[in-house]
């Protein structure tokens, strides 16, 4: 009963509509934003130049900007003449608002509310200026040549950086409000004249059936909307900087944004967008190719490499050259622990160094290095507790799995190393190898918005061929037609 | 089931190169060589010419039947309960080739590189993996042997670059072994040898067009016959007949026998990761085509409930041969012997008949 009375009055309260006169205004405003106990609210009341009615300016001082309210607002109103309010000041964006629901979402949003005396409509005016962080170089995803701009955590210059790169009107900016208490706004971008309408509407019915208090930001809601949360493969791909999200668009595929984020979530995805990196597409052919095979390795390098060295060195002992093995049996002689012991400790480790890593304050940084390099490695091995080969396996390991800058797959590539060890410890080679193919054809059974994870690869469709390796930058013809996009034919000049 | 029209030529392709390939990394080689002697490898020509026109005649067949499936077609021409009891001689053929066929896989990963493991848990491992790769469905097993199919395409042909050296083409003379009466005996008995690709029929809907399907097999099944060739003279011409009769595993043997270079000299566990894995994906398509011609036979809509089952008799049949030269030399011959003159004259009986009934005038 409580609860329904309480539904009840939020829904009136949401009904309201503004009154004629200033005063009740006046009062319902300060009833509903605890004017006086929220130290931010502000109300200004002065009398209109142009009519000498009454009139009064409600906004968060916090979230506007001081200097347009002064210049483009207050100033007008006092000083000029003219026949309407939108005559009379000089702000850019102005909208009239009739009810108290509206009222409450602008102000949250960084609008100014002018209320005037004998007036049914209440004016909304832009002036929002949230404080945010200037765009600066991208940290996580960083690339040698190519732009270094990333996103930041404001939405208009996130938007300016991906237009700036792509002067197309097709370029759409749809907004979808979500959340029930906090309203806060995804910004869905694609290109109208290429974008699959299914593959569109299901992005957005996603959206709309999330029903929750509130959103906060883009990476809560990547696991609002991926298609198997408790996957170990990401369904979803999160980026950074713009320029990756643009060569996304242009291929048909849709970016979502938001005002708190300093980064952008593209779908659909394949394998290959958590594998490619921008930087393949600006190096040229060879060297970008090049690149891509160093990553290719390092893929299989970091899954597989000690999960390998278990296999090999606990069940196919005979296929190490006799001159290593005996080396490896030496440096093990006085280890007490099993093989798959050594290589879980010291994988173990190098996880710990890099958790502690990322969470250790910055004035501390160099401490980690010198208990990561000492202690663990050279102290370990002194100890007798871990066989040097250990450490150099582990390490390149964990040097490879940098290789793969993508943070989701990151995580999917460290916790798959683990199951691929204990399978290798089971029964070497033949666990591991079904282990192996276990994983890649549950891979290759996953769908993101209907796109199936390998392809173009497997099964085959048209495209630019843009799998493992890339074609040269003219014979790229095809967008990627997994996607179905409207237009599957880039436009180039033939020859 | 799970047919979303994703198969094309490719991956029809690669699953039937799979099935049809594999045949000369496993014990067969071996079998043909005890009564066929240097001229073993002349019997799979044989062999493929007697089944060719029968295979032929059965694409065709599905191709005049349109929308229909092996179990359909057989159905549809000979009746519904004659067709499926003919549909379940297939199964049982299948069954019992997945069976004794496995038990030969696990008898050799256990000889070659687990002596001391029992062959149960080994048997178990390797089918429990075959089961749970069988459960994501044929499109995903093809996307996989598409995908690994230039993997293994490089590591067969690195193999014989690597024993080029060590052949001996004089080996092959006297050039029709033991006598042409013999290898024309053992042809026509040994016909079964090419029976997967007759199984891997049921799935003929699968692909997005059906004449997908019908190249990719085609081309399948001469390039994987030309493959079995050229390894079969690989095998008589470097190890001549003697050993050749008392080799198990000629395959592995030629890998371990090769090297790379003076330092890496036993490289065999390299192949066998890859063999291994075309082994799984063999038998997951096995697998996966038996409970389909299970499920089609019975009118089981969804039968992946099937393959659990299906998995389990094959552990446990394939576990009952006392050892591996009774389940090799007795059985698996039996049964070679039986299927050959199935998969030699079935097709033109079905031909046949639907000429009589005029279903190919249409």
């Amino acid at each position: 009963m409580a609860r329904f009375i309480a539904e009840r009055e939020k829904h009136n309260q949401q009904e309201q509509t503004v009154h004629t006169s200033l005063q009740p205004n006046l009062e319902e405003i300060k009833k509903l934003f605890s004017y006086g106990v929220n130290k931010d609210f502000s109300i200004r009341t002065f009398n209109l130049f142009s009519n000498q009615k009454k009139a009064c300016l409600c906004y968060y001082s916090s979230i506007v900007n001081g200097k347009t309210i002064n210049e483009h607002i207050m100033e007008p109103l006092l000083q000029n003449k003219g026949e309407s309010i939108s005559n009379i000041v000089s702000i850019e964006n102005i909208e009239k608002v009739n009810s108290f629901s509206d009222i409450i979402e602008n102000i949250n949003s960084g609008k100014a509310i002018l209320f005037i005396d004998q007036s049914e409509t209440a004016y909304a005016m832009d002036v929002a200026d949230f404080q945010h962080r200037y765009i600066s170089k991208s940290e996580n995803e960083s690339v040698i040549k190519g732009p270094q701009d990333a996103f930041t955590e404001s939405l208009n210059s996130n938007i300016s950086l991906i237009r700036k790169q792509l002067h197309n009107h097709q370029l759409i900016n749809e907004g979808i409000q979500l959340g029930e208490r906090s309203k806060n706004e995804v910004n869905i971008l694609y290109i109208k004249d290429i974008v699959n309408d299914d593959i569109l509407n299901q992005v957005k019915n996603k959206l709309n059936q999330i029903k929750v208090d509130n959103v906060r930001n883009i990476e809560i809601l990547e696991q609002y909307i991926e298609d198997r949360p408790y996957s170990i493969i990401p369904s979803v791909l999160y980026t950074e900087k713009p320029d990756k999200a643009t060569s996304y668009l242009e291929d048909g595929f849709i970016v979502l944004l938001m005002e708190t984020s300093s980064a952008c979530l593209i779908v659909p995805v394949t394998f290959w967008s958590f594998f490619h990196s921008p930087e393949d597409r600006y190096l040229r052919f060879f060297y970008g190719n090049f690149s891509r095979s160093i990553r290719l390795i390092c893929f299989l390098l970091t899954t597989l490499i000690s999960a390998t060295y278990v296999a090999v060195s606990n069940f196919h002992s005979e296929m190490i050259p006799p001159d290593l093995l005996l080396a490896i049996t030496a440096s093990r002689e006085r280890v007490p622990f099993p093989l798959i012991v050594e290589v879980l400790m010291m994988e173990v480790a190098f996880e710990l160094i890099r958790e502690a890593g990322v969470r250790i304050p910055n004035p501390l940084g160099p401490t980690i290095g010198i208990v990561g390099a000492l202690i663990l490695g050279q102290a370990a091995v002194e100890a007798n507790i871990i066989s040097p080969i250990i450490v150099i396996v582990a390490a390149v390991s964990g040097l490879s799995s940098f290789a793969i800058a993508d943070i989701n797959m990151n995580f999917t590539v460290r916790l798959m190393r683990f199951i691929f060890i204990l399978s290798a410890g089971m029964f070497g080679m033949l666990s591991l190898t079904g282990a192996f193919i276990l994983f890649f054809m549950y891979a290759a059974s996953l769908k993101s918005y209907g796109v199936p994870f390998f392809s173009p690869m497997s099964p085959h469709f048209l495209s630019s061929k843009d799998t493992v390796f890339r074609k040269s930058v003219k014979k790229e013809l095809f967008r990627p037609d997994y996607l179905k996009p409207k237009d599957l034919q880039k436009k180039q000049k033939k020859g | 089931m799970g047919n979303r029209g994703y198969l094309r030529t490719q991956e029809i392709f690669a699953m039937a190169l799979i099935i049809i390939s594999i045949k000369l990394t496993d014990s067969t080689p071996s079998l043909l060589a005890q009564k066929g002697q240097n001229g073993f490898w002349l019997i799979p020509i044989l062999s493929f010419a007697l089944i060719l026109p029968g295979f032929l005649l059965m694409i065709y067949l599905l191709k005049k039947y349109e929308n229909k499936n092996l179990i359909e077609l057989f159905e549809s021409i000979l009746g519904q309960w004659f067709g499926k009891l003919i549909g379940f001689i297939l199964f049982l053929f299948a069954f019992f080739a997945m069976t004794l066929d496995s038990r030969n896989y696990v008898e050799q990963i256990k000889l070659l590189y687990f002596p001391e493991t029992p062959s149960d848990l080994i048997f178990i491992i390797f089918f429990g993996i075959v089961f749970f790769g069988a459960k994501k469905g044929i499109e995903v097993i093809g996307f996989t042997s598409w995908i690994s199919f230039f993997v293994l395409n490089f590591f067969t042909f690195l193999i014989i670059v690597l024993i080029w050296g060590d052949i001996v083409v004089e080996r092959i003379y006297p050039i029709f072994g033991s006598g042409l009466d013999h290898l024309l005996n053992q042809g026509y008995q040994k016909a079964a040898m090419f029976s997967e690709i007759f199984f891997f029929l049921i799935a003929y809907q699968a692909a997005k067009q059906t004449e997908m399907f019908r190249k990719g097999i085609v081309i399948a099944f001469t390039y994987g016959f030309f493959l079995i060739i050229l390894f079969y003279f690989i095998y008589v011409s470097v190890f001549d007949y003697n050993s050749i009769q008392k080799l198990a595993f000629p395959f592995h043997d030629i890998t371990q026998y090769v090297n790379f270079g003076s330092f890496f000299t036993n490289i065999e566990t390299i192949f066998m990761i890859f063999w291994l894995i075309a082994a799984y994906l063999k038998f997951m398509i096995l697998l996966y085509a038996a409970g389909w011609i299970f499920g089609t036979i019975f009118n089981i809509q969804n039968f992946d409930p099937v393959l659990l089952p299906l998995a389990f008799l094959v552990v446990t049949i394939g576990l009952m041969p006392f050892n591996s030269i009774m389940n090799e030399l007795v059985l698996r011959e039996t049964l070679f012997m039986i299927m050959s003159p199935f998969f030699i004259f079935l097709p033109f009986l079905l031909w046949g008949i639907a000429l009589m009934k005029g279903d190919l005038r249409k």
